[in-house]
């Protein structure tokens, strides 16, 4: 600590920085020595509490990290003693925090808290398959990036009471039926790890997809997927599905700016100005996709990453490598055995081969049945007979896209191609 | 002869328990506890934190909740001792789950016969698991189950299996209601529902990844369901 105490507002900047870095790190450890789920989420809340009152009058400290992780910690001590059933538990956090107050010795995979990274047993806690995917999924983001119950809510649209209902239920259970605090034995890991990045990737989605809602919640949903998955990707090195998933993240994220136009509407990935992709993303992307596939373990979310970092290596749509992304389509609809996967399959065999060529693959698709009702597979089947010129199925098919399709955005995309394809009727 | 009580509630059930279902429960406990006709029991958490395992195609599937969604939840058992599935159903009807829910009652068949249990080891979790048919599951899939001795076998040795039974059928299970002091018994389990209880098995386990492990090596895993509902332990909400 130096000098003349900083600004407030430049303190809040920093308190919010080490809020993203710490928090996850905070509870995790806090749960794991004392057990109690609720008691890690106040005593981390308050120990933020503290730095914003304190840091502007004495300073950032030097370890911003240990300084939250113990004065959290204090205060579960404090709580503890006060509850006074709870001995052993007071005794283990004391040692702790002895441990931790030499500055010689810090622990061994201990960063600038002092403390060993329990990050990884909480993921796998919260992402338990014992738990409904909707209660892992706010149970994530809750306790390990710290968004509040009232912003969760916001993000998956329920009334709050029900997302905070959600979360007492999630604890009850956990403690109930006393689903472990541990990270799986490595046995166990290739059963449970998909789990976990499906977690994440919903989350990265829902962010993303913009189904609907406010736009500063999911860009900050965006991030914190990635944040995490970038924990994951560091704890679990021999997993090279979860740095798949990072890269797939990111590779989509550094799309982000170009996706919308300044009205709010979709632009295709044909239609998106190329120079405003974050090209520093798609490189760090890249590296990722990279030590991934090195593991020589394949799986559907390094595909999915080599499929988007063919689009992101491409400096025109023209030039996209599309029959090496229909090729890439082909082995994850073998592996998932997904409609999804087969539909954007057919898309990229269109732009390989031909609309024609891709409207035969989605015609097998539509006698399958499974995507009825999904707005994509009409506005796809207009699309390729829009290029066909074949305008007036085209646009009874865009018709009944834009009827299916859930948000803005989507709709007026739709309804702007209808009227391309429309034969004027005045 | 044994059978099970298995004492169902609405959802709300704790807040039906007042001062007069207290004391029918405790005078039920010092009546049957003192003439041997209770043998083991006790109440159960509710649907909220039951966990339902399958195996199909090699794959485990592990999900949340119970394994079939009722109006009146499992709320405890008890296994009784006495001659005749008709005095089985007047100790059903003068428990207080019977106007509170419902109580059904299923003869145990085959096996030991089921014995008190001491209090769980340190830091160990009791579940109930309950072993039910699958309506997803056809008549010639499920003639290819294996029999279940050797899971019973291994689980007994190692000490996760306390005991356990395979039920009467459905068919043969009478449940009891009492409404405005009088007593309906009907032919038949307490949900209407196309997955049925089969049987039962009582385990001891370190934490719910034991036990679901344990479920998911039981035969009727591949051809039926296996809920793991965990005990009610004494002053937990």
């Amino acid at each position: 600590m130096s000098g003349a105490p900083p600004a407030v507002s430049v303190v809040e900047t920093v308190v919010a920085d080490a809020f993203r870095q710490e928090w996850g790190r905070i509870t995790a450890a806090l749960i794991h020595q004392t057990g109690d789920w609720d008691l890690a989420e106040e005593c981390a809340q308050d120990a933020f509490a503290r730095a914003l009152l304190r840091w502007p009058r004495d300073g950032v400290p030097d370890r911003p990290g240990a300084w939250l992780m113990t004065v959290a910690r204090n205060g579960a001590i404090d709580r503890l003693r006060r509850g006074s059933t709870y001995r052993a538990k007071v005794e283990e956090l004391a040692v702790m925090a002895t441990r931790e107050t030499g500055p010689s010795d810090p622990d061994p995979g201990a960063d600038d808290s002092g403390v060993p990274d329990e990050r990884l047993r909480l993921i796998f806690t919260c992402c338990h398959p014992a738990l409904a995917m909707e209660a892992q999924v706010a149970l994530t983001l809750r306790t390990l990036t710290g968004l509040s119950t009232a912003e969760i809510a916001r993000a998956f649209l329920v009334p709050e009471a029900t997302m905070a209902k959600r979360l007492v239920r999630a604890k009850h259970k956990i403690a109930h039926a006393r689903i472990p605090y541990r990270v799986p034995p490595a046995g166990a890991l290739p059963q449970r790890v998909p789990g976990v990045l499906a977690v994440l990737y919903l989350v990265f989605n829902e962010g993303y997809s913009a189904s609907a809602g406010d736009d500063l919640i999911r860009r900050d949903l965006c991030d914190r997927a990635v944040a995490l998955t970038q924990v994951l990707a560091e704890l679990l090195p021999s997993e090279p599905e979860a740095k798949g998933l990072l890269a797939l993240m990111l590779f989509h994220r550094a799309r982000q700016a170009a996706r919308v136009n300044d009205r709010g509407d979709l632009v295709t990935l044909e239609d998106q100005d190329r120079t405003r992709w974050d090209h520093a993303q798609i490189e760090v992307a890249r590296g990722y996709l990279e030590a991934a596939v090195a593991a020589r373990r394949p799986g559907q979310y390094q595909i999915q990453a080599a499929i988007a970092g063919c689009h992101a290596a491409a400096p025109t749509a023209q030039a996209t490598d599309w029959p090496r992304i229909a090729w890439l389509y082909r082995h994850l609809a073998d592996l998932t055995g997904s409609p999804v996967v087969e539909l954007n399959r057919a898309v990229a065999v269109a732009m390989a081969d031909g609309p024609a060529a891709g409207l035969a693959l989605l015609q097998r698709l539509e006698t399958g049945g499974a995507l009825a009702g999904y707005y994509l597979l009409p506005a796809t089947r207009a699309d390729f007979l829009r290029r066909l010129g074949r305008n007036e199925e085209a646009a009874s098919a865009y018709e009944e896209a834009a009827a299916l399709a859930s948000t803005g955005p989507e709709r007026r995309f739709l309804t702007a191609r209808l009227a391309e394809v429309r034969p004027q009727h005045t | 002869m044994q059978y099970m009580l298995i004492h169902t509630g609405a959802p709300d059930l704790d807040w039906a328990w007042d001062d007069e279902a207290w004391a029918a429960l405790r005078s039920w406990l010092d009546e049957t506890i003192g003439s041997g006709v209770s043998i083991e029991g006790g109440p159960l958490q509710l649907d909220a934190d039951a966990t339902t395992v399958k195996v199909r195609n090699g794959q485990l599937i592990i999900t949340d909740g119970p394994y079939a969604e009722t109006k009146e939840q499992i709320a405890g058992f008890d296994v009784i001792e006495c001659a005749s599935l008709e005095e089985a159903v007047q100790w059903a009807g003068r428990h207080p789950h019977s106007w509170m829910g419902a109580v059904e009652v299923r003869a145990l068949v085959g096996g030991p016969p089921v014995v008190h249990l001491p209090e769980p080891g340190a830091g160990q979790t009791r579940y109930m698991m309950l072993v039910c048919t699958d309506p997803a599951v056809g008549p010639q899939e499920f003639a290819h189950i294996e029999p279940v001795g050797p899971w019973v076998a291994a689980m007994d040795r190692r000490g996760i299996r306390l005991f356990g039974s395979v039920l009467d059928p459905p068919g043969a299970a009478r449940t009891v209601r009492v409404r405005d002091k009088h007593a309906i018994v009907t032919d038949g389990p307490f949900a209407e529902t196309k997955e049925q209880i089969a049987g039962f098995d009582v385990l001891e386990c370190a934490d719910l990844d034991e036990a679901i492990e344990a479920a998911a090596k039981h035969p009727m895993a591949r051809v039926g369901l296996l809920e793991v509902r965990p005990f009610r332990r004494l002053g937990e909400d």
